[in-house]
């Protein structure tokens, strides 16, 4: 018989592929910076078509939001990633002709996709009530801070804004250090948004089954208190567990230790076969009421120690052989570089049609049967104007002209992270004039 | 007759909370069976939380009491540890037999957080269940995968949230970039971020594969990495390897692509803070009265650079002026510092308005009306005391996720 890992690697290299699971799903998103873009860029990955509206000039906002001010070619890579395989239309919603338009492009849609603050999309005529009048099998997703009902609801957020009303901001950070630290890389937007693509998820699946549309509210600060443990613990003992530095509370030892070679590891302990484990290799590891705060303590500096004598190769070697959780602690450019992620697809490199080869992640989740794929990141602003406009609605070229003469529609402004790249010509890009659709 | 009948308007509040009425509506997952089977690996057990919330009639097979032991400080309420109590909502719990082969066989989904090759040495693998039910979908989830060089070397490697956010490279980016010694070490998320992450992951991806299926009629299998969960999804060390080739450090309350955008320190506690827009920094700098320093940092590019230095200029006049106003005063500006211009019936130029709220303690946050009317927690009553747990927090109109039974024991918003 063929051993587990090659058998399984051969399902997932050699298998026969399907059609991409969401093929056919038509999305539109009204959607800025993370939370809500990311719920349309992982529908797009797996073959939804995804129409993203923004505002002729600028875009949105994010655009601008580029790591250390860096560009690629004019491309903000944070904001091509999270928005990825969509067509983008760039819309005025001042003008009432666009509202039209917006409003034509949802009420053609499968899902709907806005976190704007709570009320505008209403205030837009794109509101869910008025939505559902001319498509009531509409899945529509609002995504906010705190949900689109209750006191708080119309209140300002963001990311860490959210992990602040949560509470969650008071978790990280060194217990004698009077600081907090946010949880990095828009925890508070991206674990949100993939709870939304959940929900989206679920509703196709019922609207499958019977037709029905329906409302769907995901708030960036419920998702957090959703695996927020220490609100059960605070119930049961009146005490809230706060910031314990590197110990995991639910594993003891546990903590980020310095090695022999001076890098550092991750170590968690949390059953009592890996404890047993451990303590064949550290003397004086003793069991008894383990889990104890000030015995998680006493058992680090024993652990510590034992660390300081050991490389990060032999602790690994340790892991490994004994099934401890031990692990490296990476940095950005080892991440990069890891072999492992490369491999497994989790990096992958795009050869995108405007920018050229560019590395990103991989999709989200391995399928076997029907992969991910990351066709191209985003486009300038109003880039697929022509394209969606009569493909979706079946304007003209002339009464597209129109629109764009009239304001309605309109483009980038000359400034990275909106425009194409210097070397792109207008005459020789038949997507740009609509003539054809994307490859892939 | 006439009837003249005055009817008030109900507010847009009044509305939403009518649409997402629980009522006596059905979950939209009530058709499928799902099994998860695993020991400690939480990260499978939140995959299965998630599609029990929308109703997935999910069984949680064990192979020993371990994940009940995994509780902060060895807190427990009776014999559960507080994870365990959370992510066991809806779910029917056994311990594995060998009888378990036809549940799994009769199972939508199957769940895996056992090590890479475990179940399939025990004949209830993927390659033995796919072979006897084509239409499973099958969804593995461990540190490093169930194929790859590495995931074979490492299978017997367990599966924890730290060890996953370390290998995510969380740590290296939280804390302070001026503390030294051990306060400079890498510093641990503090909730279980990485295997909160894989396991929605997993849940995502299981939903996908259901949607596909009723168009082809078969299953696959699906593979979740918790070791690579965080960075799949928000994509920065692979945009900065690219870039800069060059890693980021800590941080601190600076950013690298908004700023202020962190904790500060304000009279009376801590603040968040967020200035997503040059309009809204420039608000802030108003209501703080700090105009001078705006033509130095008027533009987002200004306040955002790989030179920490560079940043720790303004990052410490704010931290100076902020200290002199309490968290009310700030909010309170910033509420009033928002002006919408209308333009005819719509929206119009935006003014700018610093996001601020207040960093909440739990208690706090209990006491917030706004949780309770959204009914963001549920209480459970064990042994005369009543315990709190959190929510769902998919609010659904026609097909409300909802918890109905934690361990047996029904639950009450």
């Amino acid at each position: 018989m063929m051993d587990y890992f090659s058998f399984i690697e051969s399902i997932i290299k050699n298998g026969k592929k399907r059609d991409e699971p969401l093929k056919g799903l038509k999305v539109v998103e009204v959607t800025h910076f993370i939370f809500g873009p990311n719920v349309g860029r992982i529908l797009a990955q797996f073959g939804a078509e995804v129409v993203k509206i923004e505002t002729p000039g600028e875009g949105e906002r994010f655009r601008i939001g580029a790591v250390f001010g860096r560009f690629y070619k004019k491309c903000n890579l944070v904001y091509g990633i999270v928005n990825a395989n969509k067509y983008f239309i760039a819309a005025d919603a001042r003008n009432a002709k666009a509202r039209e338009i917006i409003f034509e492009l949802v009420r053609r849609a499968d899902v709907f996709i806005e976190n704007l603050r709570a009320g505008l999309a209403d205030a837009m005529g794109i509101g869910y009530l008025q939505v559902r009048k001319v498509n009531p099998k509409i899945i529509y997703l609002s995504c906010s801070g705190y949900g689109q009902y209750g006191p708080l609801s119309k209140a300002p957020s963001f990311d860490v804004a959210a992990q602040g009303v949560s509470s969650v901001a008071l978790k990280t950070g060194w217990e004698d250090v009077d600081e907090f630290y946010k949880l990095p890389d828009y925890f508070g937007d991206y674990l949100p948004s993939m709870i939304a693509v959940f929900a989206v998820l679920s509703a196709l699946y019922y609207r499958e089954k019977t037709g029905k549309g329906q409302y769907i509210d995901v708030s960036q600060t419920e998702c957090l208190l959703r695996f927020l443990y220490d609100l059960t613990y605070y119930s049961l003992t009146g005490e809230e567990i706060g910031k314990t530095g590197n110990i995991d509370p639910t594993a003891s030892p546990s903590g980020i230790f310095k090695t022999a070679d001076g890098k550092f590891v991750a170590i968690a302990v949390l059953t009592e076969k890996q404890f047993k484990a451990l303590a064949e290799l550290i003397e004086g590891l003793e069991n008894e009421d383990r889990l104890k705060k000030e015995r998680i303590k006493e058992l680090n500096e024993k652990v510590e120690k034992w660390v300081a004598n050991h490389s990060l190769e032999e602790l690994l070697e340790i892991a490994k052989k004994k099934g401890i959780p031990i692990s490296p602690v990476l940095n950005d450019v080892e991440i990069f570089e890891d072999p492992w992620r490369w491999e497994r697809g989790s990096i992958v490199k795009v050869k995108d049609r405007l920018i050229g080869e560019v590395p990103v992640p991989g999709p989200f989740a391995v399928m076997s049967a029907t992969p991910g794929k990351i066709k191209w990141i985003a486009r300038p602003v109003g880039y697929h104007n022509r394209l969606i406009l009569k493909k979706w609605l079946g304007l003209s070229d002339e009464e597209i002209e129109k629109l764009e003469k009239e304001g309605v529609i309109g483009y980038w402004d000359e400034m990275p992270g909106m425009a194409p790249p210097p070397t792109w010509k207008k005459e020789d890009d038949p997507i740009f004039k609509g003539e054809k659709d994307e490859p892939g | 007759m006439i009837l003249f009948l005055r009817v008030r308007k109900m507010s847009r509040d009044e509305i939403l909370k009518n649409i997402f009425m629980e009522d006596e509506k059905p979950f939209a997952l009530q058709d499928v069976k799902v099994v998860e089977i695993c020991s400690e690996n939480f990260a499978a057990a939140i995959a299965g939380s998630l599609l029990a919330e929308v109703g997935a009639k999910v069984t949680r097979i064990e192979f020993d009491d371990e994940a009940k032991n995994i509780t902060p400080f060895g807190v427990k309420v009776e014999d559960s540890g507080i994870p365990y109590l959370v992510e066991t909502r809806n779910k029917e719990i056994i311990r594995y037999e060998e009888k378990v082969k036809d549940l799994l066989l009769s199972a939508d989904i199957v769940i895996d957080g056992m090590p890479p090759g475990y179940l399939d040495d025990l004949g209830i693998g993927y390659r033995q269940l796919y072979e006897l039910n084509p239409r499973i979908i099958y969804v593995a989830v461990s540190p490093f995968g169930h194929f790859t060089s590495k995931a074979k070397e490492f299978k017997n490697l367990p599966d924890s949230d730290l060890t996953a956010q370390a290998y995510n490279g969380y740590p290296t980016l939280i804390g302070n970039p001026y503390l030294t010694d051990k306060h400079s070490y890498p510093l641990k998320a503090g909730i279980w971020a990485a295997w909160t992450m894989a396991g929605v992951n997993a849940a995502v991806a299981s939903i996908i594969a259901l949607i596909e299926r009723s168009k082809s009629g078969k299953g696959q299998f699906i593979d979740i990495a918790t070791n690579d969960a965080l960075v799949v999804i928000n994509a920065f060390p692979i945009i900065i390897g690219f870039l800069f080739n060059k890693p980021r450090g800590r941080f601190g309350t600076v950013d690298y692509i908004l700023y202020p955008f962190g904790y500060y320190r304000v009279k009376d506690g801590y603040i968040a803070l967020a200035t997503p827009t040059d309009a809204d920094f420039r608000s802030l700098l108003k209501i703080i009265k700090r105009w001078d320093l705006e033509p130095d940092w008027r533009y987002s590019l200004d306040r955002i650079s790989d030179d920490l230095d560079r940043i720790k200029i303004l990052d410490e006049e704010l931290n100076k002026t902020l200290k002199n106003f309490t968290t009310e005063e700030l909010i309170r500006a910033a509420r009033r510092a928002r002006r919408i211009k209308m333009l005819g019936k719509l929206i119009g130029r935006f003014l700018g308005e610093p996001v601020i709220v207040k960093l909440n303690t739990l208690k706090d946050v209990l006491e917030e009306e706004h949780w309770r009317t959204r009914k963001a927690f549920l209480a459970l009553k064990v042994d005369e005391k009543e315990i709190l747990i959190p929510n769902t927090p998919i609010k659904m109109s026609e097909t409300p996720a909802r918890i109905i039974k934690i361990l047996n024991r029904e639950v009450k918003t």
